[in-house]
């Protein structure tokens, strides 16, 4: 609405407003429709803010929204100065944008972000009720009235509802881009980010020739468990799973995501083979130590978890994933509860270190 | 007599300068604190011949203020900082009174007020010394790529000059280096021109 009322200056031509005229020093045709308004009429059922005032800063126009958020009437603010129609101060960054304004000649704005509240504005006004004053986003025109005065078109527009809609839009994105790459039932990450991640974190590894270690983790015996625990319970073990997967982790380059059903994957860059290898216990010991009851896991009556771990310097077509799953597979094979290591190759230098 | 000699460009450097001088007493206001705006250069450029390096814009994006003056002369003229200067400006200049990610919503009418306060005040400067009037349009903030940026100021062949001014502008002890560009038509150069010329020869 601001911008429309700027660019099309023609709407305030040649009408009367009450007693004050404005007029803008260039002759243009009037347009037809302004013939059916009367310009004081569109003024007043404007939902902004309009006011005009001369050099000396006498109030020359005054229109409904202003008088509504002030509660100061039209009679009362015409012909004072405008620092002395309010009864509360006027900011002084309001004071020295109307002088450049009306010295100058050139538009001025006056936005938010700098200014919260220039003038003593508010949404309602309640005698005896202290209230917060309006957000206000202004801006200054230079016009010209009839009489070839140099005088300021000054706009207000209420921007508090800019505000809010801003801040719940941030929030909603935040609570969006969380939900796009968290996993609902275990609040780790999930498989859309981690695959995604994967991919960086292989190509970092490849272009700067640092080991990546990738494990794979497998609840033992789930299918049973949630056969006859029911499915509930089944939902309660992974949660637990995934937070003591979780809580072995300390440093910011890991994460952890869940795979799919009762599968995790875990990526640390930076790990020496031995160190991974002692990793992939730990992981298991953290379950271990859950003990949750499991009478139809016939070795351990209890949960546990097989990890299948790949660990080493990527290169060409590497697939650690691939190999992380080929170990996990043994780990099964070899009885469950238990890690497999496999390197990436055998023969390189950091195997030593 | 469509080229700025040596001396003009000093006139014209010594206009800024006030210019500048204005907006930061302006901008100082704001931010209850010092801020000091130079204005270490002025060139003037063929449309064409401007690339990445005259304005020194490296990649990433960059925010632009435009505003339409016209006049004497018509001058499209666009300030420009990288996004990055951009948003520290804008930080720097609200103070604590918000967290940084809350800043990006008011990068637009923050970046939009500090341009026009730029703007009018060199070219109010400008219009006072060499005795004109100049009309504005509202300030308009956009946020482009230097490819962008570098194609809008080519691609007008009715304002085939560039006048560039280097500004440095520091805020709480942080420099920022933009640009002030301006897009001029023969003829609105040949008119600045003229009042330089007439400026330059009352004070000889």
């Amino acid at each position: 609405m601001t911008d429309s009322l700027l660019t099309q200056p023609a709407n305030l031509h040649t009408a009367d407003v009450r007693s004050t005229v404005i007029q803008t020093g260039t002759i243009a045709p009037m347009p037809s429709s302004a013939k059916h308004f009367e310009i004081a009429d569109i003024c007043n059922a404007l939902n902004i803010g309009l006011c005009v005032v001369n050099a000396a800063r006498q109030v020359l126009l005054w229109n409904h929204w202003i008088a509504k958020h002030s509660g100061i009437e039209e009679a009362d603010a015409l012909n004072l100065p405008l620092e002395q129609v309010f009864s509360e101060p006027v900011s002084p960054a309001f004071l020295s944008a109307l002088k450049n304004c009306l010295a100058h000649k050139l538009p001025v704005v006056l936005s938010t972000a700098l200014h919260r509240t220039p003038l003593p504005l508010y949404h309602k006004i309640e005698p005896d009720l202290q209230q917060a004053r309006m957000y206000q986003s202004i801006s200054m025109a230079p016009i010209r009235s009839q009489h070839n005065e140099a005088c300021c078109l000054i706009q207000i527009t209420d921007s508090s509802n800019s505000i809010k809609r801003e801040k719940i839009l941030r929030s909603h994105s935040e609570i969006l881009k969380k939900e796009a790459t968290t996993d609902g039932l275990t609040d780790i990450c999930n498989r859309r980010f981690f695959d995604a991640h994967y991919e960086i974190a292989v190509a970092d590894a490849k272009r700067q020739k640092y080991p990546l270690s990738i494990f794979m983790v497998d609840i033992d015996f789930f299918k049973p468990y949630n056969d006859h625990y029911g499915h509930i319970a089944g939902d309660t073990v992974i949660k637990l799973v995934a937070n003591a997967l979780k809580s072995q982790l300390s440093r910011a380059t890991d994460i952890v995501a869940r795979y799919g059903g009762e599968e995790f994957v875990l990526v640390m860059p930076h790990l020496a083979q031995n160190i991974a290898e002692q990793f992939a216990e730990k992981l298991r010991v953290a379950v271990f130590d859950l003990a949750i009851p499991h009478i139809k896991s016939p070795l351990f009556h209890q949960i546990t978890i097989s990890i299948g771990v790949c660990s080493g310097i990527p290169e060409n077509n590497d697939n650690l994933l691939n190999k992380a799953d080929t170990a996990l597979y043994q780990a099964k094979q070899n009885g469950r509860n238990q890690s497999i290591l496999l390197s990436l190759c055998e023969s390189k230098e950091y195997l030593e270190q | 007599m469509n080229s700025l000699s040596e001396l003009h460009l000093d006139a014209l450097a010594e206009v800024f300068s006030i210019g500048a001088g204005r907006a930061a007493l302006s901008l100082s206001e704001i931010v209850g604190d010092e801020v000091r705006i130079s204005v270490p250069s002025v060139q003037l450029i063929n449309a064409e011949d401007i690339n990445a390096a005259t304005l020194s814009l490296n990649s990433g994006r960059f925010g632009a203020v435009n505003q339409h003056f016209s006049g004497p002369f018509n001058a499209e003229a666009v300030l420009l900082f990288t996004e990055e200067q951009a948003l520290k400006i804008v930080s720097d200049m609200m103070g604590s009174q918000m967290a940084p990610e809350e800043l990006a919503e008011f990068e637009h009418e923050a970046m939009c007020e500090l341009g026009n306060i730029i703007l009018n005040a060199c070219l109010s400067a400008m219009a006072d010394i060499l005795s004109f009037t100049l009309e504005s349009s509202l300030p308009h903030y956009t946020v482009a790529s230097a490819d962008e940026i570098l194609y809008k100021l080519r691609q007008d062949s009715n304002q085939p000059y560039v006048m560039v001014l280097h500004i440095d502008l520091a805020i709480e002890k942080r420099h920022t280096a933009g640009n002030l560009v301006f897009l001029l038509s023969s003829a609105s150069l040949t008119n600045l021109v003229s009042h330089v010329d007439q400026f330059l020869g009352k004070l000889s």
